[in-house]
């Protein structure tokens, strides 16, 4: 399978009367763009915003984050979901590179929903605060919802998904200035040379852990917490296979941004032919029940087996919970023979004094881990704020609060914050970005 | 100029060698030993020097330490050393014991020094910074620098590194940093994934403490002639506590002769135990070690011989090397008497 992603470098995003990508400046005709959005009835209010590194801006609660693309040939850029099913990963696909579309909800968050600062300390803490990004702020009719912690945010994250396809429409008949190819051929069938390397699969573990269908996230447009693991080319996830969820504090959250991006699989495919012949990834999940975890981690273990893989490399995306499921197949992997690294992130509590992970085994001996979910973090009033700010403090947001008797208001009367990581958006980077760790003190 | 006091057992206090470690603490104006060393690497000046023998502070914790507490009441210091204890056990647990309580009683912070291979570094470590020291005394410039470096940070209120980077032995926190060379997560996967597939050394982020299984031991085959002895960490002791068994992180342990008591009496024996409420235990010490019930089963012939002694440490916060430790003195008294089973009771 062969993959071609055409890359456009966005240096800029102006409004202006024309969608177009002319000498790395985005225009974008925000009512046109906004119009679109509101073709799905259940939007009541959106409003567009341009958001870049160093703007003193701050948003909250964001939702979803998405790179604009273009299928020359037609298709969908997510197959299943916003378009039609057809096959992913192969073909040519164009990308607005340093770009992405953010959700942000204009009133009313939840649980899953984070942060992102543009400028200052906050910055640091997420991937998109070094990106040029297309705010969408937007309000629907979703009142089921609205005061509910867990929220499907499904309304707003079509949106974006679907903005960020008609935004990367304006390149369809252009050049790309770069093109990055990805191609794997049958297992099987990989060369002499390439055959004596350590063979290596990549286990995603992406959340599934809502029992109730909407939340999850979605394979080819189905629901996670609907499959058992499954082989998948990695050209695939890197197409759009995949989107992402609403659930789980969103630190560990994949965005579907991160699942079109993965670094983890793009770093794999650069040593393929050269350290390791990379044969695919493995799809599981994450679904909550024991006898679920226990049964994904047997058949990721078979089918890394059937494969001959010598190495594998599991990520998870949750923590908690789903820590069961990271060590319980990292354990089966190394019963199975197949030597397997690891990459999380951490919950060792504001004073770092937890136990890392639910569960522990010897076994996990290789592991990288990306950060610790529940450090404290205070940051100062910005300029700026799209969204509202209170939904912090108000809406349970996994790493805000409404009052502490020592700390206070997550959200000050001046615009300050104090809030855990658990909801910088996308913040510890397990999909392969994360360039923290954690240290001993 | 902030101010510093240092800590020093007898030997690098200039006093002598193992004939004074039984000597009671004093504390001197200016420095000795090492403390002269600290003074020249410090950004405090250090006012006193307070000296103890290790056998002293050994012997009677209790009191060396009140002594102590009570010479520095009424001192200005803004930071409390101890050691460099390099790789001498009594005198790790002493640098531990008092500045720990230094730390509670004054509030300022705690600098010490030991090497890994001693009982103090376990005892102590999430109590406080210690330096992980040499192994023998030909190290002091090394160890007092390394010291030193932390508590300048501490004096002056810079952020304090990790435990890899300064040097200290980690305390059981950890945190989240940004890495200097910001190398993606992505990078360092596909690093350790290539030496682990290579079968080379790799350094894994988040190190799972060993678990040390102690498997079940085998049944005892012929219980009606097997010799049975009696241990527990419940803090059952003779009511004067002869061994001066601590109440808690024990580091000690004592035997107890029962040849021809039929059960433990209240008040004779009682448990000095402060992990539970002791009511129970006093009024019938035999609910924890069932003395009792041994002598009665001992009579009825359920199995051979009883060994004349029970053995009583407590567990509550007892390091597990600690543990170890006790139970290797405890053995060759089992082994002796021709022990062939123990009966372990916990609390």
């Amino acid at each position: 399978m062969k993959l071609e992603i055409g890359n456009f470098y966005v240096k800029d995003i102006v409004f202006g009367d024309k969608l177009s990508l002319e000498n790395g400046v985005l225009t974008i005709d925000k009512e046109e763009a906004l119009d679109f959005v509101k073709e799905d009835e259940r939007i009541t209010e959106a409003e567009l915003h341009i958001a870049k590194p160093g703007d003193k801006i701050r948003m909250c609660p964001v939702k979803e984050a998405v790179e604009p693309r273009v299928r020359p040939d037609g298709r969908s850029i997510f197959p299943g979901y916003t378009g039609d099913l057809a096959k992913a990963g192969e073909g040519v696909t164009y990308a607005l590179k340093n770009c992405s579309v953010l959700v942000v909800g204009m009133h009313w968050g939840g649980f899953q929903d984070g942060i992102i600062d543009m400028s200052g300390e906050g910055q640091k803490y997420t991937y998109y605060g070094q990106l040029n990004n297309i705010v969408l702020v937007a309000d629907t009719n979703e009142e089921f919802e609205k005061n509910e912690q867990q929220k499907k945010n499904d309304a707003l994250r079509r949106a974006g998904h679907r903005l960020a396809e008609f935004i990367g429409a304006c390149v369809k008949d252009m050049t790309p200035e770069e093109t990055e190819v990805y191609e794997l051929g049958g297992m099987i069938k990989r060369g002499p040379e390439t055959e004596k390397l350590p063979s290596v699969v990549y286990v995603m573990q992406p959340q599934s852990q809502m029992e109730e269908m909407g939340y999850n996230d979605l394979v080819y447009g189905w629901d996670m917490n609907h499959v058992v693991p499954t082989v998948m080319h990695p050209n695939e996830i890197l197409d759009g296979a995949m989107v992402s969820g609403s659930f789980m504090p969103v630190s560990s959250k994949w965005a579907t941004y991160d699942f079109q991006n993965c670094p983890n699989i793009k770093a794999l495919y650069k040593e393929h032919g050269k350290t390791i012949n990379f044969l695919g990834v493995i799809m599981s999940n994450l679904n909550v029940a024991l006898e679920q975890k226990e049964r994904a981690a047997l058949f990721v273990a078979q089918i890394a087996n059937s494969l001959g893989a010598d190495g594998a490399v599991v990520a998870e995306e949750g923590y908690g919970n789903p820590d069961a499921d990271f060590v319980g197949c990292i354990v089966a992997l190394e019963d199975a023979g197949v030597k397997t690294v690891g990459i999380t992130n951490e919950c060792t509590g504001r004073d770092g004094q937890s136990q890392p992970l639910v569960t522990l085994d010897e076994k996990c001996d290789a592991i990288v881990s990306c950060g610790n979910v529940s450090q404290l973090i205070e940051l100062p009033p910005m300029e700026t704020v799209l969204g509202e700010l209170q939904a912090l403090a108000r809406d349970g947001l996994s790493g805000g609060w409404a009052d502490d008797e020592i700390l206070g208001p997550s959200v000050r009367e001046d615009g300050s914050i104090i809030m855990e990581n658990n909801s910088m958006f996308c913040g510890d980077q397990v999909c392969g970005w994360s360039p923290k760790t954690m240290k001993e003190f | 100029m902030k101010k510093a006091i240092l800590y020093v057992n007898q030997f690098f206090g200039q006093i002598g060698g193992e004939e004074q470690a039984g000597t009671a603490p004093q504390i001197h104006e200016g420095q000795i030993g090492p403390a002269m060393q600290f003074a020249k690497e410090l950004d405090a000046k250090v006012t006193h020097t307070i000296i103890c023998g290790d056998n002293y502070m050994g012997s009677n914790t209790e009191e060396a330490v009140a002594e102590i507490l009570s010479m520095l009441e009424g001192k200005e210091f803004d930071i409390f050393l101890a050691g460099p204890a390099f790789q001498a056990g009594r005198y790790t647990v002493a640098c531990g014991t008092i500045c720990k309580a230094v730390k509670e009683k004054f509030g300022v912070p705690v600098v010490t020094s030991m090497n890994s291979e001693t009982p103090g570094v376990n005892m102590f470590k999430k109590d406080m910074y210690i330096l992980q020291g040499g192994n023998i005394a030909s190290k002091m410039r090394k160890d007092v620098k390394a010291m030193a470096k932390v508590a300048n940070k501490l004096l002056n209120g810079e952020p304090i590194g990790s435990a890899d980077e300064e040097g200290y032995f980690a305390r059981g926190i950890r945190h989240q940093v940004w890495r200097a060379d910001g190398k993606p997560a992505s990078e360092r996967m596909v690093d350790m994934l290539i030496k682990k597939l290579n079968g080379e050394p790799f350094q894994t982020e988040l190190p799972i403490p060993k678990r040390d299984m102690v498997p079940i031991a085998p049944a005892v085959k012929n219980l009606k002639e097997a010799r049975i002895a009696l241990v527990n960490t419940g803090g059952i002791v003779p009511a004067d506590n002869p061994d001066h068994i601590q109440s808690a992180s024990a580091t000690r342990w004592g035997r107890y002769n029962i040849d021809g008591e039929e059960a433990l009496k209240s008040g004779e024996y009682k448990t000095i135990h402060a992990g539970f409420d002791p009511a129970a235990a006093d009024a019938d010490p035999n609910v924890i070690t069932p003395v009792d019930a041994l002598k009665t089963l001992e009579k009825e012939g359920v199995y051979g011989s009883l060994h004349p002694y029970f053995y009583t440490t407590v567990g509550t916060g007892t390091t597990e090397a600690e543990a170890q430790r006790m139970a290797k003195e405890m053995i060759p008294h089992f082994q002796e008497d021709h022990v062939d089973a123990v009966i372990m009771v916990s609390t």
